[in-house]
């Protein structure tokens, strides 16, 4: 009972957070609009990209044009989530902690990552949602994949735990401004290998496939998962090892986060 | 000329400081950036194994890992903050401060820049190179380096530079009228980012896109350079391709004092 009241009570704080944010985001209304219009380029220009690739060659080993969209749109869910949610945790690497500033969440009546997650709502990401969900729109009839109650069940669970694998990758390298007091360019450089899950695993050499499934198990957010729908086998590992993965790197990163903040001395006067 | 450089340098002093401070940073960015280069490696090495043809669109895998990297080298050394840091100042006053001194406004930044830059390149210019020709090696047995070829792109990547310089010195003039935010950079670094053939090379578009990308600024800013390096133009189209380049330093720079004449008479500074 004790439990579900602090859950309600972290939903509603939430709420007002993202209402602020939105409040911001009204009184930049054509910086927001361009940003966004960006994102979707971006992705639009990737995609086209794919397309030139496909006019010259029947399939990628194997894959046909549709499943490496389906795979590229749903890599994009996870992380736009993620995006949304989270982008706060980039600001403590980069500069709330080297500002000193990481104080005022000491004095909050919350935990320090729910202060410090909730205090930003990034919309932006919603570009890069809605390209991933129309990509999946325009792939998922021409696969073969069979949506029953099971499988929106499990997409639901993978996209889920998928977007904690990011949120667990810029926990544990964000965690180390606590010591370093800056770390903005370690999340980055991890981050960015978030990239190589967009394509089949199997385009690439073993070094870079141990990497992004065990190292940085970016691989679990989309092609493994992706697999799944798209060949129907082995679920254990594909959306099983999504779950470990994301509950591994989440426990860890709160492990290191809990002790980052013991060893947080706030700098300046 | 040597006045210019007396009055200019202590900017690309200052330059070099600021840039050696964030050097480690600038490191571990790098680094995440090259992954994507890995990424189009692999991603290409694959399509080449697929399609069973020994070219594309003239290119060979190895000319086309060649122009992956290279592009992306030529896009690192030739970026240019102009924008941003224009947009900044006109943004935050301190432009007027700039506009009292007997300087002027966009050499002082090109200097500045070029100090900020000396440190970029010496970091990764020499390596990527070598990485480059190693891999011309050992794939194809026989040493690569031309050096006429390199010769001829480090000319193009200066010009590059340049015009990239001062396309976005024009770019951040805009800020006098929009006050650029953050999206309108984003924006503009992705548009610029394909037509000028970073994400894929100006030849494999449709003939007609292709011919006319290639008239544009954008193709002088990568594309040209790296199709030097790779060796893939004849001697007509390598001297077409340097008088167009040389077209749009020139075009840039009168434009550039135009829209700063124009926007100092009617400026109005915030909070200033």
């Amino acid at each position: 009972m004790k439990m579900l009241r602090k859950i309600h009570r972290m939903f509603k704080l939430h709420r007002i957070f993202i209402k602020q944010d939105l409040k911001k985001l009204m009184e930049y209304k054509i910086d927001f609009l361009t940003g966004a219009i960006g994102m979707l380029l971006t992705q639009a220009i990737n995609i086209f990209f794919l397309s030139v690739i496909f006019a010259r060659i029947p399939n990628l080993e194997g894959y046909s044009f549709e499943q490496i969209i389906f795979i590229y749109g749903f890599a994009l869910l996870p992380k736009s989530i993620d995006h949304l949610f989270f982008d706060n945790l980039w600001a403590i690497g980069h500069f709330i902690i080297r500002k000193g500033d990481f104080d005022k969440y000491l004095t909050r009546p919350v935990s320090t990552l729910f202060a410090v997650t909730v205090e930003k709502f990034q919309v932006d990401a919603f570009g890069e949602l809605v390209v991933g969900i129309m990509l999946l729109g325009y792939s998922v009839p021409k696969i073969a994949v069979s949506i029953n109650f099971v499988n929106v069940i499990l997409f639901v669970v993978a996209i889920f735990f998928a977007t904690f694998i990011y949120t667990g990758v810029k926990l544990i390298t964000s965690a180390i401004a606590f010591w370093t007091k800056r770390s903005g360019n370690i999340t980055y450089m991890f981050y960015m290998i978030n990239d190589f899950a967009k394509y089949p695993t199997t385009i690439y050499n073993r070094v870079v496939r141990t990497v992004i499934t065990y190292i940085v198990p970016f691989a679990f957010t989309a092609f493994f998962p992706a697999s799944y729908f798209i060949t129907g086998g082995n679920v254990w590992y594909n959306i099983g090892g999504t779950v470990v993965m994301a509950v591994v790197l989440m426990a860890v990163g709160i492990f290191v986060w809990n002790k980052g903040v013991s060893a947080y001395e706030s700098a300046g006067s | 000329m040597r006045k210019v450089f007396k009055i200019y340098r202590p900017f690309t002093h200052a330059g070099v400081l600021i840039a050696a401070q964030y050097r480690a940073n600038f490191f571990f960015f790098i680094l995440g950036d090259i992954l994507r280069c890995f990424i189009n490696y692999f991603l290409w090495h694959a399509v080449f194994t697929s399609g069973g043809e020994k070219t594309f669109a003239g290119f060979s895998e190895t000319d086309m890992v060649v122009y992956i990297f290279i592009s992306f080298l030529t896009s690192v050394i030739a970026y240019s903050d102009g924008s941003y840091a224009v947009g900044e100042e006109i943004r935050d006053g301190n432009i007027a401060m700039r506009m009292i001194k007997p300087i002027r406004f966009d050499l002082a930044f090109l200097f500045q820049e070029l100090g900020e830059r000396l440190i970029t390149v010496t970091l990764i210019f020499a390596p990527m190179m070598l990485g480059v020709e190693i891999y011309k090696f050992v794939v194809t047995g026989v040493i690569g380096f031309n050096i006429v070829n390199f010769i001829l792109y480090l000319f193009s990547l200066i010009l590059a530079y340049l015009i990239t310089f001062y396309f976005n010195v024009c770019y951040g003039y805009s800020a006098f009228i929009l006050k650029n935010l953050w999206g309108a950079n984003f924006l503009k670094d992705c548009i610029v980012g394909f037509l000028s053939g970073g994400v894929i090379p100006l030849a494999f578009l449709p003939p007609v896109v292709a011919v006319t990308l290639n008239l544009l600024p954008f193709a002088s800013q990568t594309y040209i350079p790296v199709m030097m390096y790779v060796g893939m133009f004849d001697v007509p189209t390598i001297i077409y391709s340097f008088a167009l380049q040389i077209f749009w330093l020139i075009f840039f720079i009168i434009l550039q004092q135009i829209i700063w004449n124009a926007c100092v008479k009617r400026m109005s500074v915030q909070g200033g």
